[in-house]
């Protein structure tokens, strides 16, 4: 039995008087994929931002493998470095080329050689389509070009778990489908993922596990058979229904 | 037809006499810009990344220098100076215009960083870079294009400036006008041909920036 990636316990974040993540508790396996479902407001991007200590929990203890991230000696930066993180607005650095950009993070944290770096980074970019863009910048890009960028940035540093935070959210539609297609083949190959998504068909196809998130903590989870089909709870059952009409 | 080449002639000579002030006002225009932009990129991100001290240090320096004559600056940091270590009054200028220019580049770098999207920081930090990595590698490279514009500006502000080092013996272009003007009397010509190559060392000056400017540009 491998032991889990990520163990979430207890987790809590306030901002100011609104607690945002009311003591929310799951574990992540590896090669395991996990869609995080919910309205806008529950506190799913949040939860997401916790687990590379970006926001830091105010209640809580997160275990990345062994070790804990959420203790108050630990390496914030180290621990970010085993997470890759991709986000709705892409945040690709605009004065690098995209070769640059996911070179970067090797040879700047991970000291990589540059020549070794710029080998590494176009493997990345081949793994999501973009090698042909490599010389180009961001600007030049469209949404779904950028987003495959920043996935081949994140996977650049080797990370043991990749956290997506509504990588489709910003796209319009013709443009999602490349992203998602890049995501199942991660998946495929056997990344831990953990994402916020509104893409209900991309949950169905591709998640192991689905978390429905209300208020700020677990409503349900299951696989996608169970949380879609068969739902327990009202909220849930609430919430696929409002999703099903659009 | 005999005044117009008598005037030329006497223009030309102006010219001369006047182009050794010119070497000395590029140079301590070139030092104030050059110090300048040191303490102002370092003040900048004082300001915007330091901890309180940090924060406050560079305020400090940042609204009082800006609020004082840089003439008086000059003045001081002169006789400030001359007590404790023996400076050229060339140096001296340079030094004090570089350390008043600071003070505004200070917040024009500020408001080039503050400019740079906040998600560059978090996806910066997101692939494991720590802050001053950060700041070197993602958020100056990118403010640095951004405050370009503010930084002609400067430049231009800070070469009329360079007039005001006349005032502790400098020879630059202003005081060899002041002498040409003086032994010649015709004042007109003396400090017209002193327009003259302000104009000219702005205009060289600017596009040779706008130039630089153009081969770093990137669409954002």
């Amino acid at each position: 039995m491998n032991k889990p990636v990520l163990r979430i316990k207890n987790l809590t974040k306030s901002f100011g008087d609104t607690v945002v993540i009311k003591g929310v508790s799951f574990e992540v396996n590896p090669s395991e994929v996990i869609v995080v479902i919910g309205s806008s407001g529950t506190g799913k991007s949040t939860l997401l931002q916790c687990l590379n200590l970006l926001h830091t929990p105010d209640a809580g203890q997160i275990f990345l493998e062994d070790e804990e991230i959420t203790s108050l000696d630990v390496n914030e930066d180290k621990v970010r470095q085993q997470m890759g993180m991709v986000f709705q607005e892409f945040n690709l650095f605009n004065h690098l080329s995209v070769l640059n950009n996911v070179a970067i993070g090797m040879v700047k944290v991970m000291g990589m050689p540059a020549g070794e770096a710029a080998k590494k980074a176009m493997k990345e970019l081949s793994r999501v389509g973009m090698a042909d863009h490599s010389e180009k910048y961001p600007a030049q890009l469209s949404g779904g070009q950028k987003q495959r960028v920043g996935i081949a940035r994140a996977l650049g540093m080797n990370p043991k778990v990749m956290l997506f935070d509504e990588p489709t959210s910003a796209l319009d539609p013709e443009l999602t489908g490349e992203v998602l297609a890049v995501m199942q083949k991660l998946a495929t190959e056997g990344m831990t993922m953990v994402i916020v998504s509104h893409e209900m068909g991309f949950a169905r196809e591709v998640a192991d596990r689905v978390i429905f998130m209300e208020n700020g903590y677990i409503e349900e989870q299951g696989t996608p058979e169970q949380i879609f089909e068969n739902p327990r709870s009202q909220r849930t059952r609430e919430f696929l229904s409002v999703i099903n009409r659009k | 037809m005999q005044s117009a080449q008598v005037a030329l002639e006497s223009f030309f000579t102006m010219l001369q006499f006047l182009l050794p002030g010119l070497g000395v006002t590029v140079s301590v225009t070139m030092i104030a810009l050059l110090m300048g932009c040191l303490i102002g990129a370092i003040m900048a991100v004082l300001r915007v990344y330091g901890n309180f001290t940090a924060r406050s240090i560079a305020l400090c320096y940042s609204y009082v220098v800006r609020a004082i004559p840089v003439v008086v600056i000059i003045f001081i940091l002169y006789f400030v100076i001359s007590e404790f270590i023996d400076l050229s009054p060339f140096m001296s200028g340079a030094v004090a215009l570089g350390f008043a220019s600071g003070a505004y580049q200070t917040e024009i770098f500020r408001g080039a960083i503050l400019s740079i999207p906040s998600g560059q920081m978090v996806a910066a930090r997101g692939i494991g870079m720590g802050r001053a990595k950060a700041i070197r590698c993602i958020i100056m490279p990118q403010a640095l294009r951004v405050a370009i514009p503010a930084l002609i500006n400067e430049v231009s502000l800070v070469l009329k400036d360079s007039s005001l080092v006349f005032v502790i013996g400098v020879p630059e272009l202003l005081r060899r006008a002041q002498y040409a003007s003086a032994s010649t009397m015709e004042p007109l010509l003396a400090f017209g041909t002193a327009a003259f190559f302000y104009i000219l060392m702005t205009f060289t000056l600017t596009k040779i920036l706008e130039a630089i400017e153009k081969r770093f540009s990137i669409s954002f």
